[in-house]
């Protein structure tokens, strides 16, 4: 076990190192001079000397003046300690800047969990349970109908129907500007505003999830043990809440690491439709304002996470299912 | 041979969607006929009614996208300000039938029409905005009426000058001098309104910020008939002489000197300009786009009258036939086969002629299918056009992603140990990125360099080089169950190389798998590509895919008022992605022998 657990960090390492060379050769290769963006803002009021001067100070800030291969492994450096560059639109340390969208983003994955759980489980199960049957194929068409819409598309009928034909929610943001009031009024305030974004968010995860469960399901129902616990006279919940629905949870742990990266990273498309202010849109703006150094890092930072959360996951394997062998 | 099996063909599909399924009863030998595994899957396939209901929606939508752009071509330049945003409709000429045989005076504006009967009647058509509805009192007799851009003008019978719609930009204030002058002429151009009195002079009032017109004061008093387009105007004095209202030198300034003194009739379109002389020759001078310099050979000599839309000029022939000119990409410069015309009237796209019975006889633009969007371009040829470039993005990065990971999968699978690490190493790499912020960072640094089509295939590698890594491990955990058997062994015994025996004989037993992998796939780099050019970071303007024509949608202004530009892209993006994987899940289930368990 221990022995498969540092296998594992050794490869972790390496795949690291290698997606860290492939990722710096693409920063190196953006147009434009990073030192020179820095001063972009102040270039119309300074003298040529003075800009000069600070051109250079920018130029060492940023470590420009030294080799390819030195950058590399400083800006690999720093990126493990967690700082993360520059931003150069934001004008602040990555770190400082990521906070409050870090935290949005984490608020509203984690509060679209519970319904979408609450959903999927027991309609995944139902349909497993009555495959074959109207009701099964029913639900297979719609939720095959609800995995293939795009997501923007879902997100804009949303907004047709609930913000702008009937306005009950925001069309958009996080919270009302300049709103000012009691931690608990800020709250609702901002739970309000993630009303829809958050329904967009379950609504567009119910399709395929249902199907996962119902296909791990009919899997589960299938397998020997079920048939000796039914012959044991067991009663059909018993059967299959208890025999087949704890090991149809196992490739569920599948599922739970893709949650557990767009936890931070968050749905690009979402937080770009509603304007919440959280990773996906601090990656578009980055990107729009050229501001490749905060983008990469941040994509340094999903698959750091990502790596681990692989691992993770085929450690849980073995820790649900005594025949998973680790080596 | 047998009868066609229930649930195969197309009308099967529809009575199963409305009608409920039809359960069809065999004999014992059909029931348990034995039939090739392919031949299983096709049945299994056939039997599944969202299965075929998927295939056939799209094959219709692959047929529309793929056909009708040669009837409805797309000029991917073509911008027009003048019919940004209209919505849905093909009412543009439809004038009322009251008009017909008692029509006095009609015009056309950007999306709508104006006229007025010989009783004084003023009627209106088209897509009208909220202020052109309020027409002017009713209880007045209007001799002659002007349609513009967003408003319009009209004539009483006692020369009075009035007018209604758009009414920023001072347009509503008719000069005071005015009021006391009888008008004998009104137009009503580009935010901008003229009014040509009876003694001979010319008014100008509305949005001067956009357009200035400078009327020459020493030849005020002298005009007998203007024209204007969205810059400036012409007219004609009553020395049959062309003079053009400009402050600056345009193309519209070379006035060919030998017609001067013998011009009886102007028209200007955005670009040039045209005259008929005494003589009833027709003389072009100006920009010369769209051949409009090319006076149709049947009608120089005979012109009579003649009038110019944006981009085209139709004359009046002295033999009461019409002829058109032009630009026609509206068709507004075919004109029909028409005899006994007394009148024509051309504005924007479209074009009214009046015979002498009174007939109203019509021909340009209509109006769009499917609305326009914020460039004044027509919706459907773009929503046809974007459909072929996100059917070809998505089928060849699925091309390239299933090369990458049939490849890559196959060598992992058959050679295992350090080859099958390293590249299972790889697939892990390009997996553990989100894909959509990677792949938006790749095209926002490579697509800086390059120019706008080079995008789209740029979009397609992309995408393929980023989504191979489930492929791969598809192939390759099918291909590690099939290495041990038998066949293989059989195929390396006899000395086949290692590449003839993983291509040639492992590959075609998983090729199911794979086919329904790719299809899935298909709709999933469909949607992918469209999400990047919803945000931005895929295929731009002016190249229209299904997301880009989104782009921007999601703002309250267009959501609700013009509604067309989000609903129909989002309807043809979601109906083919739904189709697709509706036809990819009957997939899965015909070649799962588990699925054929009773």
């Amino acid at each position: 076990m221990l022995k498969y657990v540092l296998k594992r960090l050794g490869y972790i390492v390496v795949v690291f190192l290698i997606a860290s060379v492939l990722l710096f050769t693409l920063y190196k290769s953006v147009p434009g001079d990073p030192a020179r963006l820095m001063l972009e803002g102040n270039k119309a009021s300074m003298k040529p000397a003075e800009y000069e001067a600070r051109y250079q100070d920018a130029v060492k800030k940023l470590g420009l003046d030294k080799p390819v291969i030195v950058q590399y492994f400083t800006w690999l450096f720093n990126t493990l300690r967690g700082d993360f560059g520059y931003s150069l639109t934001y004008k602040m340390p990555v770190k400082q800047m990521i906070g409050v969208p870090m935290k949005n983003t984490i608020m509203l994955n984690v509060w679209s969990l519970i319904p979408v759980f609450a959903i999927t489980l027991p309609l995944g199960i139902a349909t497993a349970v009555r495959r074959g049957t109207r009701f099964d194929s029913s639900v297979q068409v719609i939720t095959i109908i609800g995995y293939s819409l795009p997501f923007f598309v879902i997100a804009l009928l949303f907004i047709f129907l609930f913000a702008v034909k009937m306005p009950i929610f925001p069309i958009s943001g996080v919270q009302t500007p300049g709103l000012r009031g009691t931690p608990l009024k800020m709250f609702f305030n901002k739970m309000y505003h993630m009303a829809l974004p958050l329904l967009v968010m379950v609504f567009t995860s119910l399709g395929g999830l249902t199907r996962y469960v119902r296909a791990t399901m009919i899997e589960a129902l299938r397998m020997d043990y079920i048939r000796t616990a039914r012959a044991k006279g067991l009663t059909e919940k018993v059967v299959i809440y208890s025999h087949a629905f704890r090991n149809a949870l196992i490739p569920f742990i599948t599922i739970m690491t893709g949650w557990f990266i767009s936890i931070f990273s968050g749905s690009v498309v979402i937080e770009r439709t509603f304007l919440w202010n959280g990773m996906g849109k601090v990656i578009i703006d980055a990107l729009n304002q050229q501001d490749f150094a905060v983008s990469l890092a941040l994509v340094m930072f999903y698959l750091v996470l990502s790596l681990i959360g692989n691992l993770l996951m085929d450690l849980s394997y073995g820790l649900a299912d005594p025949r998973v062998k680790l080596d | 041979m047998s009868k066609k099996k229930y649930g195969s063909t197309f009308v099967d599909v529809l009575k199963t969607l409305f009608l409920g399924q039809k359960r069809t009863t065999l004999s014992i030998l059909e029931e348990e006929q034995v039939q090739s595994p392919y031949k299983t899957m096709l049945r299994n396939f056939q039997e599944k009614w969202s299965a075929m209901l998927g295939v056939y929606i799209f094959l219709i939508i692959f047929l529309l996208v793929f056909l009708l752009p040669i009837f409805f071509p797309m000029d991917i330049q073509f911008q027009d300000p003048t019919q940004k945003n209209t919505k849905p409709t093909f009412a543009y000429m439809k004038y009322p039938s009251k008009l017909k045989n008692s029509v006095a005076s009609i015009d056309g504006g950007s999306v709508f029409g104006v006229g007025v009967d010989q009783q004084g009647k003023l009627y209106q058509w088209g897509t009208l905005t909220k202020k052109l509805k309020e027409l002017p009192p009713d209880n007045i007799r209007y001799t002659q009426v002007s349609a513009g851009l967003d408003h319009a003008l009209a004539i009483d019978i006692n020369g009075k000058v009035h007018t209604w719609g758009n009414d920023r930009f001072t347009l509503n204030m008719i000069p005071a001098q005015l009021n006391s002058k009888k008008a004998k002429q009104v137009i009503a151009g580009h935010q901008i309104s003229l009014a040509l009195t009876e003694s001979g002079e010319v008014f100008v009032w509305g949005n001067t910020n956009l357009i200035t017109i400078p009327v020459p004061q020493e030849k005020q008093g002298t005009f007998t008939k203007i024209a204007a387009n969205t810059t400036l105007a012409v007219a004609l004095t009553n020395k049959n002489e062309v003079v053009v209202f400009s402050s600056k030198e345009t193309p519209f300034s070379y006035i060919p000197a030998e017609i001067q003194g013998k011009v009886i009739d102007i028209a200007i379109t955005e670009r040039s300009a045209a005259a008929v002389t005494t003589t009833g020759e027709i003389v072009v001078w100006g920009g010369d786009d769209y051949d409009i310099k090319t006076v149709p050979s049947n009608a120089q000599g005979k012109g009579v009258q003649i009038t110019a839309g944006r981009g085209h000029f139709t004359a009046l022939l002295n033999d009461g036939t019409v002829a058109s000119w032009g630009r026609d990409n509206y068709k507004q410069a075919r004109s029909p086969r028409l005899k006994n015309i007394v009148e024509v009237q051309s504005a924007y796209f479209q074009n009214y002629a009046i015979d002498d019975k009174g007939n109203i006889f019509t021909w340009g633009l209509k109006g769009y299918l499917m609305g326009t969007d914020q460039y004044g371009r027509d919706l459907f040829s773009r929503l046809l056009s974007g459909g072929r470039v996100t059917l070809t993005i998505g089928a060849i990065a699925v091309i390239i992603s299933g090369f990458i990971g049939i490849v890559i999968g196959s060598f992992s699978g058959y050679y295992g140990g350090k080859m099958d690490m390293f590249l299972m190493r790889v697939a892990e790499v390009v997996s553990a990125i989100p894909f959509l912020p990677l792949a938006m960072i790749l095209s926002a640094i490579i697509g800086s360099k390059i120019s706008e089509t080079g995008r789209i295939s740029m979009i397609m590698v992309i995408l393929g080089l980023l989504s191979w890594p489930s492929l791969a491990r598809l192939v390759r955990g099918q291909i590690l169950a099939a290495r041990e058997q038998e066949f293989v062994t059989a195929a390396k015994a006899i000395g086949i190389t290692e590449m003839k025996v993983i291509f040639k004989h492992i590959l075609p037993n998983v090729i199911t798998v794979v086919l329904v992998n790719l299809t899935l796939s298909f709709a999933l780099s469909m949607l992918y590509e469209s999400s990047l050019s919803y945000l931005g970071f895929g295929v731009n303007e002016p190249n229209a895919t299904w997301g880009n024509m989104l782009y921007g949608c999601n703002d309250s202004t267009v959501m609700s008022q013009y509604w067309w530009r989000w609903v129909f892209p989002s309807i043809a993006l979601s109906l083919t992605t739904v189709s697709i994987n509706m036809a990819g899940d009957g997939m899965r289930d015909a070649i799962d022998p588990k699925s054929n368990d009773r």
